[in-house]
């Protein structure tokens, strides 16, 4: 059981790490973004299955942590958004 | 008895890395970024939620499984919140002329 | 700073206390040693919660075990629709805004149900005027977008205990 769940872990990691390839290389903020909501996700069903695989529940907090920290993240990036639209000038806001 | 709750995990975790795997085919293949956050905040989402069942069998207690269960609430709040939070900024900079 | 709050009665605020330091424990797990850090938590969690939902938002259990009971499928469904969509040979979609005419209240009603819209399947909403029109993004427009749209949100509205605000 405990190979399984490594593999599985493994399997999600490297499908965690083609999307953020994807998703880091674009030209858009947003996309970028994204790949903390990815890595947030991705990240915390992997370290779940490790932490079933060698039977050690801390690293349930870390599944939590990581996931939480994706969110607080996002947040930040959002308000810090917003803030910037509402002071910047249309050129400002047309290069970014 | 544990060969069935053994048979569950399985198939939960086996049907969780797929739709992973969805995630990041949607991300890879969908036109438009509005679309790949589709992708990204609900297939991952399933994903995460089918590898808690899943593992819920295998908990040691049942304060551990009550934990787990909690995980996968929280996922669900955070990725609908910034899932609406990352469109609402790209929706705000698209209609701006 | 409790005369900023003091819309909500103080028992309100015990329960939610309550399930806020319940959530604690069930995270930390519960040794005596860490109990003050918990319910120091649990305390600010409370504050922070009655300034983000003054109104004595109560929930009637009974609406929220039907909505639950509609919901959890209808988010499986929409993880599956967008597998489906991903693995088929050509991504079967046709992407666009959708408006719809909310009679949530803006705040935290309104915003909860996007939410909840987000994770249903093929919905995404993006913005909300001050009329209360949002704007949805759909996966596939040739779907019923809005008669779908209408019934998540009566399923909502039953929820709350006030039976929503219709107007």
């Amino acid at each position: 059981m405990a190979d399984l769940f490594t593999g599985a872990a493994l399997f999600i990691l490297t499908v965690t790490a083609l999307g953020l390839f994807k998703v880091l290389r674009s030209e858009i903020a947003v996309e970028r973004m994204m790949a903390v909501q990815l890595l947030g996700t991705g990240g915390a069903a992997a370290v779940l299955l490790l932490g079933a695989a060698t039977s050690s529940p801390a690293m349930t907090d870390v599944a939590l942590l990581l996931m939480l920290l994706a969110a607080v993240s996002c947040a930040a990036f959002t308000s810090g958004q917003s803030s910037h639209t509402a002071d910047a000038s249309e050129q400002a806001e047309d290069e970014a | 008895m544990t060969s069935l709750a053994n048979a569950f995990t399985l198939v939960a975790v086996g049907c969780g890395a797929l739709l992973f795997l969805a995630g990041t085919l949607g991300l890879l293949r969908f036109p438009d970024t509005l679309s790949r956050l589709h992708a990204l905040s609900k297939a991952d989402n399933l994903g995460l939620g089918l590898i808690v069942l899943g593992l819920l069998p295998q908990a040691e207690s049942f304060a551990g499984g009550l934990k787990l269960v909690c995980v996968w609430l929280l996922a669900q709040i955070s990725a609908a919140t910034a899932s609406q939070l990352i469109a609402g900024v790209l929706y705000r900079r698209k209609s701006r002329p | 700073m409790t005369t900023e709050i003091g819309g909500t009665p103080l028992l309100a605020r015990l329960t939610r206390g309550l399930g806020f330091l319940a959530l604690w424990l069930i995270l930390m797990g519960p040794a005596l040693t860490d109990l003050p850090i918990g319910l120091i938590a649990a305390a600010a969690a409370t504050w922070t919660s009655t300034a983000l939902w003054p109104e004595n938002g109560k929930l009637s259990a009974s609406g929220l075990v039907r909505f639950l009971i509609r919901f959890v499928p209808q988010s499986a469904v929409a993880g599956v629709d967008v597998a489906r969509r991903a693995f088929a040979p050509r991504p079967a979609l046709s992407p666009g805004f959708v408006t719809y005419r909310t009679s949530l209240p803006p705040g935290m009603a309104r915003s909860a149900s996007c939410a909840v819209m987000s994770l249903q399947p093929g919905k995404l909403p993006v913005a909300a005027d001050a009329d209360g029109t949002l704007h949805i993004h759909c996966l596939d427009l040739r779907e019923p977008v809005a008669e779908q749209i209408a019934a998540d949100e009566a399923a909502f509205c039953d929820t709350l205990q006030s039976g929503g605000v219709h107007g």
